[in-house]
C-alpha cells in the first residue's frame, strides 16, 4: 500500500530547477530516510508533499489524493523553520493543535513534555532553540497521522532528547503510517531507518533499503552517503 | 474550520487590543472627572482656569489623544502585521499545512481585521461621548437630529435614512476593500525572492496610482467632476442626484475591487506560495 507517490514531478524556482523528475513509491509501515547534502532538494520534496508548495510539472498524490485538506488532515509536517508563534504557551499550542487536528492525542503530547522537563505553563520565547524544537516535535508526534514528514527534526537537540524522540518516532507511529526524515545527521537516524532515498542536485540519485545497502555494498548508511557524496 | 481560525485569530490579537482598549477608557475616565472637578465649564465658558489644573487637564487631554492614535494605528498595523507575519514568515509553515482551505484562511483574518477596525472606531465614538456627557442636554440632541430629518427631507426629496444607509454601505465595502487591498498586495511581494516586503510596498503603489487614475477616467465619463459647481449654483436636487450616483457608484467599484483583490490574493496564494 502506498501512501506517498511522485510522477515525473519536478519543481523549479524561477530558472533554478529544485527537483527534476522524481518518480517514487513510498510504503506504509516503514520509517524512510530523505538524504542529500544541503540543497539538494530534500526539503522542497517534503513541502511538496504537505501542500506548501505546489509542483510546476508532473504530479504528486498521498494516499492517491492530491494536496489539498484531505491529504494536510493525514499529514503530521514538522518544518524546518520554528513555525510556532513565540508568545504562545506551551498548553495554548496543544489547544490549537487539538482544535485542528482531530487525531492529535493530548495526553501523549503532555507526557511527553513531561518525559523532556518541558513545562506546559511556559511560552516559547523564554525557551532555547533546542527546547523549541523539543515541542514542536513533540506536537508533530502526538498525532495519528498517516503520514509523518519531519524536516531535519534532530539538528538542534541534544544528544539524550536525541535518543528519547527517536525512540518516541519508532514507538509512536501506527503499523499504517509511514515516517519520512530529511537529515544529514546520518550516522544518528541510521539505526532506525528501515529505507533510504539519495537525492542531489534535485535528482534521485538511489532509492534502497538499509538491509540492502549492508549486504551488498557491505558499507554503513553514513559509510555509502560519504562515498556517493563525496565532495 | 473558519469557526476555528477566526477563534484562534481573535484569540492572538484581543491579547493586543484589549489593554489597549482598557487604557483608552481608563484615559477617557480620567480626563472626563479632570474636567468635571477642575473645570466643568470648559467646553462653555472662557472664564480663565486654574494653572495646576490646566496642567493636569493638558497632560491628560495629550495622553487621551495619543491613545486614539495609537488605537487606530496599532489596529492598522495589526492588519498587516497579522497577515503577513502569521502565514508568509515561518509561521506561515503551520498554517499552511492545517487542514483548511486556503480561501478559509484569508477570509478569517479578514473578518477579524474587520471586527478590530469597527470595535476602534466604536470605542472611539463611546470615549467621545463619554468626554462631551453633560455638554448637551439629551432633548436638545434628539430635537437636532428629527429637525435635520425634516430639513433633508424639504431641501432633497429624498430621506435622511436612505442618505446615511448608503454611506454606511460605502464605507463597510470601501474598508474591507482597503483591507484586501494590503492583502494582495502583501501576496505580490511573495511573488518575488528577494526584498518581499519593499515588492509589497511597491505593488501598493502601483495599485494606488492605478485606481486613482481610473477613478478620475471614471469621473470625467460620469461628468462628477463638475459637482462643486453644481453646488454653487444652489441647484439642490441635482446636487443631490449627483452624490447619490457618487456614493452608489464608488460602492460599486469597491465591490468589484474587493472581488479582484480576493481572487488574486487567493490563487497567488493557493499556486504561487514560496514561504522564505
Amino acid at each position: 500500500m502506498t501512501i506517498l507517490s511522485t510522477k515525473n514531478l519536478t519543481k523549479s524556482y524561477g530558472k533554478k530547477t529544485a527537483l527534476s523528475q522524481i518518480n517514487m513509491d513510498i510504503p506504509r509501515g516503514r520509517i524512510i530516510g530523505l538524504l542529500g547534502p544541503n540543497g539538494s532538494g530534500k526539503s522542497t520534496l517534503i513541502k511538496l508533499a504537505a501542500g506548501l508548495l505546489v509542483p510546476t510539472s508532473g504530479e504528486i498524490t498521498i494516499d492517491g489524493l492530491a494536496p489539498g485538506v484531505d491529504t494536510k488532515a493525514k499529514i503530521s509536517y514538522l518544518s524546518e523553520r520554528s513555525y510556532l508563534s513565540d508568545w504562545m504557551r506551551v498548553i495554548e499550542i496543544i489547544a490549537f493543535f487539538e482544535d485542528f487536528y482531530p487525531d492529535f492525542n493530548r495526553i501523549k503530547a503532555e507526557n511527553m513534555l513531561k518525559d523532556l522537563n518541558i513545562n506546559p505553563d511556559d511560552r516559547l520565547k523564554t525557551m532555547s532553540k533546542g527546547t523549541k524544537e523539543k515541542v514542536q516535535l513533540i506536537l508533530v508526534m502526538s498525532r495519528q497521522a498517516q503520514l509523518y514528514l519531519l524536516d531535519e527534526p534532530i539538528g538542534g537537540v541534544d544528544p539524550a532528547a536525541r535518543d528519547y524522540i527517536l525512540n518516541t518516532i519508532i514507538t509512536n507511529y501506527k503499523e499504517d503510517a509511514a515516517v519520512i526524515i530529511s537529515t544529514h545527521l546520518i550516522a544518528d537516524i541510521e539505526q532506525i531507518l528501515d529505507d533510504i532515498i539519495f537525492i542531489n542536485q534535485g535528482e534521485l540519485v538511489l532509492s534502497s533499503s538499509v538491509d540492502e545497502i549492508r549486504e551488498t555494498h557491505n558499507k554503513s548508511v553514513d559509510g555509502l552517503f560519504r562515498e556517493v557524496f563525496k565532495c | 474550520m473558519l469557526g476555528k481560525l477566526i477563534k484562534h485569530e481573535t484569540r492572538a490579537t484581543s491579547r493586543i487590543f484589549l489593554p489597549l482598549y482598557g487604557a483608552l477608557l481608563i484615559l477617557t475616565i480620567f480626563t472626563k472627572l479632570a474636567l468635571a472637578f477642575g473645570a466643568p465649564d470648559f467646553f462653555t465658558d472662557n472664564v480663565a482656569t486654574n494653572p495646576i489644573i490646566e496642567v493636569v487637564l493638558g497632560i491628560s487631554f495629550t495622553l487621551y489623544f495619543i491613545a486614539v492614535v495609537a488605537l487606530s494605528v496599532m489596529t492598522l498595523v495589526m492588519i498587516i502585521q497579522r497577515f503577513y507575519k502569521n502565514l508568509f514568515t515561518d509561521e506561515g509553515y503551520l498554517m499552511f499545512s492545517l487542514p483548511v482551505k486556503t480561501w478559509e484562511l484569508v477570509l478569517s483574518k479578514l473578518i477579524v481585521g474587520l471586527i478590530w477596525s469597527a470595535v476602534c472606531t466604536l470605542m472611539i465614538v463611546i470615549s467621545f461621548f463619554i468626554l462631551s456627557l453633560g455638554s448637551f442636554s439629551m432633548m436638545d440632541l434628539t430635537q437636532g437630529i428629527s429637525l435635520a430629518y425634516t430639513e433633508f427631507y424639504s431641501t432633497f426629496g429624498t430621506s435622511l435614512n436612505v442618505f446615511i444607509f448608503e454611506t454606511m454601505m460605502l464605507i463597510v465595502v470601501s474598508t474591507i476593500s482597503s483591507i484586501l487591498m494590503i492583502y494582495v498586495s502583501i501576496a505580490i511581494g511573495q511573488l518575488f525572492n528577494q526584498h518581499r516586503i519593499v515588492a509589497s510596498f511597491g505593488a501598493y503603489i502601483v495599485i494606488t496610482i492605478a485606481l486613482q487614475i481610473i477613478g478620475s477616467i471614471l469621473m470625467a465619463i460620469f461628468a462628477l467632476g463638475n459637482l462643486d459647481i453644481v453646488i454653487s449654483q444652489g441647484n439642490d436636487g441635482e446636487a443631490m442626484q449627483m452624490i447619490h450616483l457618487l456614493i452608489n457608484g464608488s460602492t460599486l467599484c469597491n465591490v468589484a475591487l474587493c472581488i479582484g483583490f480576493y481572487l488574486a490574493t487567493q490563487y497567488i496564494m493557493k499556486n504561487r506560495l514560496n514561504l522564505e
